[in-house]
Parts: C-alpha cells; structure tokens; sequence
C-alpha cells in the first residue's frame, strides 16, 4: 500500500519544524537575542538553537525520513526508533532552551537543563543516523545524491557531539581551562560542520534528485555533480579534521581554513553549473512555484558566498559573521526548506489520501491541492524579508532588523496556513474532496489504515 | 546504441490480397545480431507472435488508427534484463506471460502522473492480462501499490536510462 511507502512520522518532525521556525521569527521581532543583544549571549543561543535544531534539523530528519529510501530504492531500517527519536529530540531540544534560559537568569531552577539537553539531543541525532546510516548502508554502491547524504550524516554526527562537550562546558561540568580555551577554537567547527556538512551538504544532496524529478531534467550523474561532491568533502573534511589537528598542534587553523575556503568555492561554481543546467534542460515548460521560489534559495546561497569573499576581503568577517549566519540560515536553508515544503507536504498528502483510489476513481491532481497565484507574493515577500534583515544587520540597524523580520514572520505564517490548508484538502472542491474508498489524513499523526 | 529497427509494411501486400508471412521471415532471416524488426499491418497479427516468440523474439504492438497495427518484434536477448520482480513471481512463472495488451508511455509525465497511467491501465486489465509502461524512474511507490492489490510486475532500467515495467492483473483482474 502507498501507506508503507510513505514515513510515518515525517509530517510530525514538519509540524514540530514549523512550529519552532514561527516561535524563532517571533523571538526576532521581539528583539530576541541578536542584533539586539551580543552575538554570545545566552539569549542568542536560545534563538540560534531554536532556528538550526528546532526548526533545520527537524525539517531535514523529517525529510530524509521519507526520501533516503526513495534515494536508494531501500526500505527504511529500524524504522520502530524513528518514533523515539523524535521524543528525544524534542524533549532534548525542549530542556537545552531550558538551560540557555537558565543562564540568562530568566529560568530560576537546580535542574541541569543544559545536561539533559545534552545528552537526549545526540540520543535522537543518534538513532536517527543508525536509521538512515543502516538504510544507506544496505545499498551500497551509493547513487550520487546518497553520497551527499551520508557525509552530511556523517557532519551531524560531529556537530552534536560537539554540542553535547560545549553543554558540559556550560553546565560547569567541565572546567579545566585548557578544554575551555579548546571550546572557543571547536566553535567554528561546530557551526561549520553543523551548516556547511549537515544542512547544506545534505540538501544540495537532495536537490540532486529533486530538482530534476519536478522540472523533468535529465538526472544521470554528471561530472560536475561528483566534482561538488568531492570538493565540499574535501572542504568539510578539512574543517572537521583538519582545523582540530592543526589546533592540537598549535597552529591557528589558517591552513585548514584556506583549504576547506577554496574546495567549498570550487564545489559552488560546480553546483552552480549543475543549477543552470537542470533549469535550462527541464522538459516541463512551466516550473511549478517550488521551483521557481527555490531560485531564491539559490540566490541567497551564492549571495552568502558573494559576502563570506568581501567580508574576508575587508577584514570585517569578525563583525559581520552574524549577517553572513543569517543569510545562510533564512535566505539559503530556510528559503529551500519552506520552497520544498510547498511541494513535499501537498504531494505526500495527495499519495497518503488518494493513493487507495488511485486508476480506480478519478481523483484532483496534486496541483489541486494549492493555489500558486495566492501564494507567490508569499515567497516573494519572505525573500524580500531576508534581504533587508541582511542589509539592517550589515548597516548595525537592529530596529529595522526588527521591522524586516516582521516581514518574514508574516510571509512565513501565510505559507504554513496554506500547508495546513493543502493537509485538510481545504482548496479541492468539496464534492471531489473524498471519493469512496479515502479517509481524510491527519493533520501530523500517521494514519492508521486498513486497506 | 541500440541498432536501429528493421521496418517492413506488409499493408500493401495484404491489401492485394496476399501473404505476407514469407516476407516477414525472410526480413527476420536478415536481422542483424540484437536488431529488432517493426511491422505495420492492417491487423493485429497474433498468429506471428507465437511463431516469432519461438525463435525468441518479444512483441510490443500498438494500434496505430484506421485499424492498423504496428508491432515490434525484439530479440529477447536485447530486452533489458529483467533485474526485480514482485514477491509473488516465482521463478520460471514469468515465461507464460501474456503479450501486453498495450505500452503506454509516461517518461514525460511528472510525477505523481506515472503512477497514475500505469494504475489506470492495470485497473482496465482482465485478470492474467499483461500491461506494460515506460517510466521516467524506478517507481518504488508502484511497486508497492501493485503488491497490495494483488498484481505481479517485472520491471528493469532500459539501456536509455527509463524504467520498463510489465504487470500482470492479479486473479480478480483489475477490478
């Protein structure tokens, strides 16, 4: 049945995503943490953590829940942890904002929030790499786009037990001064491996296959494609390995630094090219709103990259490091993340509710299910958010930064109200809404169908 | 490459009245090593398909409008090899198939629409009647869909990269 091809519980880690993503917009329009506040204070860890766990990786577990096995033409392994996995993450990531608000003395509490969170966080993480590692471990020879996958595992692995030694630093557990004085110099690495291996890694891994799926590109592998993949683990290598054995021996990083810097600029030319090609070469005339708003992702991905180059340029990266952080995360992965959710979350709806009926009764088509003309200027309006929150944090305008995440809040809050819109088939009309033989899905929980 | 096919027209022999077979033979007699031959006639010529199935040749045969028919006669050893099957084909059942009743073409569709064609065209089927489908990918969702409503399927990566796959309507057909 369609029912056991599709992930149980990816809809429950998007809702859990969504969720944290308007609760961090909210904190930004409220003046939250950064810009208002330091770039190392606890409440912009709160803020950081919410937006990349909270929200990245939720998306991106959920995600490569359900797509991994359509990677690899193999079922998912272990899928009973999947379940637990998510309880640890939540309730990790629940009890680490706990002890960041500890620590700015709002929360007054004895519990080791930071602890918990720091050891039910790498649980979570954990069982979903056995899950995912198991799954692609059994299909080895790996396609292309898997390979992407599996370093970018490989990368969350290596920036959660990171985080898990940063919060028993934290929590005081930890305090002999040379492992502090290492935190400081790992903490680039952690945020490296965290958004360059985990996040961008994997989704440019997934876009590989997504991307020619709904244009109709041609998707055999090609030169270009392996040079991303072998320059950016190249790149990612450099920074995870590399940086901490050239810190152990006294140096200063620069090495891994310039390596890791040229191999990632050589994997985004190559990655570039492969863009171009698969929107010049698609055979479906009209692009669908997914595709089309991704090239704002896109756009923000090489704009990052634009920025990272002058800000190194002018020696400015030490106070611009928040604006680069900020377009990578809202412009790049968020601006992916929500463009693919407006696919992913209609489609897999349409196969979980029509499916059964499927050649049996005429059912709406997966377009049906959304209303692209009402929500362009949605995307439209988040990217123009984006823009001027990396301008306002450029210009040290934390007030209009204020103002422009406004903006995003609302664009974003009217894309997630048309997702639970194509979830409750709100746009199909009524009469057509449920033929015989459909049961309407939930809203995140998994359906439990007898077919 | 593939070799291109060998084109024979007998519509203009049967329309005089007469009998195309010992042309048809001889233009198999010259089919070069993995070449297939594509025939055009003013009817469905199953009686051909058993003799040419016995020298090891698979047809594909589609109506083409006015009555006539085009089939293409492929050697079995230049059919992609047949690399997955569903559960329930057990080895050596698969020989008995019956020719498809048609091919239909989804590589252009994007998805979900594959998934549909094929559904569509399994559920028109009669049981132990054949359909086969071009698919732009392997349709892992399909496969499943298929084993839950009781149909068999072999399928395997043509050497252009799509997906063929031929069902079997399970034993209440498609219905």
């Amino acid at each position: 049945m369609i029912g056991s091809s599709l992930s149980r519980w990816t809809m429950a880690f998007f809702s859990g995503a969504v969720a944290f993503l308007i609760a961090a917009e909210c904190l930004m329009v409220a003046g939250y943490g950064f810009p208002t506040m330091p770039a190392e204070a606890p409440e912009t860890l709160l803020l950081v953590h919410t937006v990349t766990i909270g929200w990245l990786s939720l998306l991106m577990c959920g995600a490569l829940l359900q797509f991994v096995p359509v990677l690899v033409a193999q079922p998912l392994r272990d899928e009973t942890l999947v379940l637990p996995a998510l309880l640890c993450l939540l309730a990790g990531l629940t009890s680490l904002l706990a002890g960041f608000l500890r620590l700015t003395g709002t929360l007054d509490s004895d519990i080791p929030f930071l602890l918990i969170g720091g050891c039910l966080l790498p649980i979570g993480f954990g069982l979903i790499l056995w899950t995912l590692g198991r799954t692609l471990w059994q299909a080895r020879p790996l396609p292309l786009p898997a390979r992407f996958v599996a370093v970018g595992l490989t990368c969350l692995a290596t920036t959660f037990l990171l985080g898990a030694f940063f919060a028993h630093i934290l929590s005081g557990l930890i305090s002999d001064a040379a492992m502090i004085d290492f935190r400081t110099r790992l903490l680039p690495v952690h945020a490296a491996a965290g958004f360059g291996g985990w996040l961008t890694f994997t989704a440019i891994g997934v876009s590989y296959r997504l991307l020619p799926m709904f244009m109709l590109a041609p998707e055999a592998e090609r030169t270009t494609g392996r040079v991303v993949w072998w320059s950016g683990s190249i790149a990612l290598l450099s920074i995870v390995m590399g940086a901490p054995v050239e810190f152990a021996l006294g140096g200063s990083g620069r090495i891994a630094g310039v390596i890791a810097g040229l191999s990632a600029m050589a994997a985004l030319v190559c990655y570039g090219v492969d863009l171009v090609f698969f929107y010049r070469n698609r055979r479906r005339r009209n692009i669908e709103l997914n595709s089309k708003s991704a090239i704002g992702a896109f756009a923000a991905l090489y704009l990052s990259a634009a920025l990272l180059v002058g800000l190194l340029a002018t020696g400015t990266l030490a106070i611009h490091a928040g604006a680069l952080v900020y377009l990578v995360a809202f412009g790049w992965l968020t601006g992916l993340g929500l463009s693919q959710l407006y696919k992913i979350v209609p489609f897999l709806t349409w196969l979980e509710c029509y499916g059964p009926v499927m050649g049996r009764k005429p059912t709406p088509r997966v377009q049906d299910l959304m209303v692209e003309r009402r929500d362009e200027p949605l995307f439209v309006l988040y990217f123009i958010g984006v823009l001027g929150g990396t301008v306002a944090l450029l210009a040290d305008a934390p007030n209009l930064f204020r103002v422009t995440a406004a903006t995003t809040l609302l664009a974003t809050a009217a894309i997630v109200v048309e997702l639970v819109l194509a979830r409750r088939l709100f746009n199909v009309a009524a009469a057509v809404r449920f033929p015989k033989g459909t049961t309407p899905p939930h809203l995140f929980l998994p359906a439990i169908r007898n077919h | 490459m593939t070799i291109p096919h060998r084109d024979l027209d007998v519509r203009p022999i049967l329309r005089d009245g007469g009998e195309p077979f010992s042309a048809i033979m001889e233009a198999v007699a010259e089919l070069a090593p993995g070449q297939s031959l594509r025939l055009l006639a003013s009817f469905k010529p199953i009686p051909l398909f058993q003799v040419l199935g016995a020298r090891g040749f698979e047809p594909v045969s589609r109506e083409i409008g006015g009555g006539d028919w085009e089939v293409v006669f492929t050697p079995a050893a230049a059919i992609a090899p047949v690399v997955e099957t569903s559960d329930s084909v057990g080895h050596g059942v698969g020989d008995d198939w019956q020719v498809p009743v048609r091919e239909i073409d989804c590589r252009d569709l994007d998805p979900p629409e594959p998934m549909v064609k094929t559904l569509e065209g399994v559920e028109a089927l009669a049981a132990g009647e054949t359909i086969s489908a071009l698919l732009p990918r392997e349709p892992l969702f399909l496969f499943k869909e298929l084993e839950a409503r009781g149909h068999q399927w072999r399928g395997g990566f043509e050497p252009e990269g799509h997906y063929r796959i031929v069902i079997r309507a399970g034993s209440s057909g498609g219905k």
